[in-house]
């Protein structure tokens, strides 16, 4: 193969997955719009233990494990919201996850994942992390209530959606994210 | 089974070059002495060696070439069911020091140089071998002959080998099991799902196998996403949800579970004893259904489909574990199935063990059991889940609070194993058998290394320890899978005598052999191995802290603190006294 061709090659390659690419980010930001909707933000609110988020914010030089240890759920709350996730990802026919994400209050800001779904996919988090530092984008998302569309690694396509509770406050947000090629044995530890 | 009777009148100090030898509790150093930590000197060195063990098993000892000048040398080894490895000295980034662990199998007679090229040693003076002999059940009592040769620089030298057989038997199954633990297929290098992928997999049962182990293969995530080649493939939803197929399990579980996987071993073909379901939250049946009758209807089809499957199959001397591995820390379900710390999720183990009850036929010969993984409020559980969970796997630090618990778990007829590390190898070469061994004194089944295939980036320059690893790739060497460290070796023999040990209870009261082997292995009693309940023990397990765990009285902690290279060896000795009156 000459060179042109080999460059021909990767243009119709790259050409192609950006097709396709548009055509799930599409679909993953129609999914995003019906999950602001959908996604209840006032139950999301009562989903993590007030002594749960408590311990989330101590730190003890002698016991690194403080928080995770101590991190608790009101399982109603976390049910109901897990479900809904689960039924906004059957809405595209390829693997796709939405995860729930919702700020610490914190100073500096942080932010958890706080439900995850069963192909373990994030762009965002870290294998095992119990919060982390906010992320640009999803401040974006939690300050402007605008939906915000990520694709940051490669392959990888994150729609970000607020999710707004009854008293108008955008309190969390979802991550609706799916991946070009996925890697079955990713995350299975 | 070895016994290392340093003779004297053929020993003495060895000075300069040479071939020498050292029981397999002093792990040598490059430079011809001994790992500082192991507490050997000059003169532990001996130019004969004499071993005895018992039939069916293993007796071990270090070789070593000592070339202060360096130089071409050549190692022969003339020993009938001598297996030789070279040992690997790996340099700790923490200790700045070398270790010898990773062994590599070579064929004698061995040719190289001093410095090894490839270990990269440098001022390296002394290259160190273990050497393994296998004695047969039906090997003939008596003696066995060989010797080792080192021929350097036109001299030769000869280091004597004699192996005493006893009469005595180890039975063939142990009474511990030592479990080795590991999680998905994603460090595996060969192409997924390739022939050769699987066959690395079945290289790690294999190996453990041979070393008087188990092994383990968790195959799925915290948030319920399983590995495809360990599980079968499901297709449908609600009352239509099925298997699909049978293929990739197959192919991975297959030879596992009739025991072909393990044709052509010393210790003969055999079913692997233990296995991990891939049952999670979310697989077979889809979370989106918990409550309600689609759980249910999914999770008991699917799981009255593998029963049937195993049954068909043959598949009847493995137990199959349902084990939830998740903790709510990784944020995909809302109770911990590992590590349970509040007491509100032990209902989910109540309700998965009625689901199992109903996807099981009765009478069926497919062994399933209900593990659990427990540490924080296994007390309270062992009361609440009763009848539901019927394999422990407890950790141990909090175990060992519980004096009582192994015997009322065990006449419940659970499984008990315990749980915890794996000494590194800058701890002294026999802190790999104190579990073993306090499996035994404690009177349960088996201990679960949680991880042993995790030897860290480059285990090879820059080596972490070897906490989370009992096997290398043997890749750098051309073998594709697995090769077996020093310390799954010592742990191995330490198994051995055991259960060789424990197989003396028809003769003498187990509790007269467990007080003697305590006060050989480290002057305790059997009741030292305990740590007497902290008052924590009586708070609410959700208010512990790993602190305040931590800082609990271990009045007995001291006895297990400075353990001395030899430890198990007087343990070892004991059993061959014992071995030697039933003749």
């Amino acid at each position: 193969m000459t060179s042109f061709g080999i460059l021909t090659g990767m243009w119709m390659l790259a050409a192609g997955w950006q097709a396709g690419g548009d055509s799930m980010a599409k679909e993953l930001e129609e999914v995003a719009r019906v999950a602001t909707v959908m996604v209840d933000g006032d139950l999301c609110q009562r989903i993590v233990t007030p002594r749960a988020l408590q311990y989330m914010l101590k730190v003890d030089p002698k016991d690194q494990w403080l928080g995770s240890d101590n991190f608790d759920v009101n399982q109603e709350a976390y049910i109901r919201t897990k479900k809904t996730l689960i039924r906004l990802g059957r809405l595209v026919s390829f693997p796709c996850d939405v995860n729930l994400w919702m700020p610490l209050g914190s100073e500096p800001p942080k932010i958890q994942i706080l439900i995850r779904n069963s192909n373990e996919m994030s762009q965002f988090w870290p294998w095992g992390a119990l919060s982390q530092e906010m992320i640009p984008a999803m401040k974006k998302v939690l300050e402007s209530g605008q939906q915000v569309t990520v694709r940051e690694k490669p392959g990888w396509i994150s729609v970000l959606a607020p999710v707004w509770n009854s008293l108008g406050e955008v309190v969390a947000l979802v991550e609706v994210v799916s991946q070009r090629q996925r890697d079955p044995r990713e995350n299975v530890k | 089974m070895r016994q290392l009777v340093w003779l004297a009148w053929m020993g003495g100090l060895v000075m300069g070059a040479g071939l020498e030898g050292l029981p397999e509790y002093l792990r040598p150093d490059p430079f011809g002495g001994v790992v500082r930590v192991d507490g050997g000197g000059p003169g532990s060195f001996r130019n004969s060696i004499e071993l005895a063990g018992a039939r069916g098993g293993y007796v071990s000892f270090h070789l070593v070439v000592k070339m202060p000048e360096g130089g071409a040398y050549t190692l022969s080894l003339v020993c009938p069911g001598a297996d030789l490895y070279r040992e690997w000295f790996h340099f700790t980034e923490a200790g700045k020091s070398y270790y010898p662990d990773a062994l590599i199998p070579v064929r004698a007679p061995y040719q190289s140089r001093l410095p090894e090229p490839d270990n990269r040693v440098e001022k390296q003076t002394a290259q160190a071998f273990w050497v393994d002999i296998w004695i047969g059940p039906d090997a003939r009592p008596g003696v066995l002959e060989g010797q080792a040769t080192l021929e350097a620089g036109g001299t030769r030298s000869v280091l004597p080998i004699r192996v005493k057989v006893l009469p005595a038997v180890i039975p063939e199954e142990d009474v511990v099991t030592m479990d080795h633990n590991s999680y998905g297929s994603s460090w595996i290098p060969e192409r997924y799902q390739s022939d050769a992928f699987f066959a690395r997999i079945h290289a790690h049962h294999r190996i453990f196998y041979e070393h008087r182990g188990v092994y383990h293969q968790l195959g799925y995530g915290h948030g319920g996403k399983v590995g495809p080649e360990f599980a079968p493939e499901l297709e449908g939803a609600g009352r239509g949800k099925r298997v699909s197929s049978w293929s990739l399990f197959d192919r991975h579980y297959g030879p596992l579970l009739d025991g072909s996987a393990f044709a052509g071993t010393r210790r003969g073909a055999r079913p692997i004893p233990f296995v991990y379901l891939p049952i999670n939250p979310e697989w077979p049946a889809s979370f989106l259904w918990w409550g309600e009758p689609g759980y249910e209807v999914e999770f008991v089809n699917v799981v009255s489909e593998m029963e049937r499957h195993f049954r068909e199959k043959g598949w009847t001397r493995t137990h199959f574990e349902l084990f939830f591995n998740h903790k709510k820390r990784y944020k995909a379900f809302p109770w911990d199935g590992d590590e349970t710390r509040f007491p509100e999720d032990n209902r989910y183990f109540v309700e998965y063990a009625r689901l199992l009850k109903k996807a099981m036929p009765a009478q069926t010969p497919v062994r399933f059991v209900f593990r659990a993984d427990v540490s924080w409020m296994m007390e309270q559980q062992f009361k609440e889940l009763a009848g539901v969970i019927n394999f422990w796997v407890c950790g141990g630090t909090e175990f060992g609070w519980y004096d009582y618990a192994p015997r009322m778990l065990k006449q419940r007829g659970d499984i008990v194993w315990f749980y915890g590390g794996t000494p590194p190898v800058t701890q002294v070469s026999s802190a790999i058998t104190t579990n073993p061994l306090r499996a035994w004194m404690w009177g349960v089944d088996g201990y679960v290394h949680w991880q042993t295939v995790a030897p860290g980036r480059d285990p090879w320059f820059h080596f972490d320890g070897g906490g989370t690893a009992l096997v290398y790739p043997g890749d750098r060497f051309g073998i594709q899978g697995p090769i077996a460290s020093l310390r799954l070796k010592v742990e191995r023999n330490a198994v051995q005598d055991i259960t060789l040990l424990d197989s003396f209870k028809s003769k003498r009261p187990l509790e007269g052999l467990k007080a003697e082997a305590a006060r050989r292995y480290n002057g305790a009693k059997p009741q030292d191995w305990w740590t007497p309940r902290p008052s924590l023990a009586d708070l609410p397990s959700y208010e512990w802290t790993n602190t305040s765990i931590d800082e609990a009285p271990k009045p007995n902690q001291r006895l297990f603190a400075r353990l001395e290279a030899a430890a198990f060896e007087k343990v070892h000795r004991f059993v061959m006294e014992l071995a030697g009156e039933g003749k």
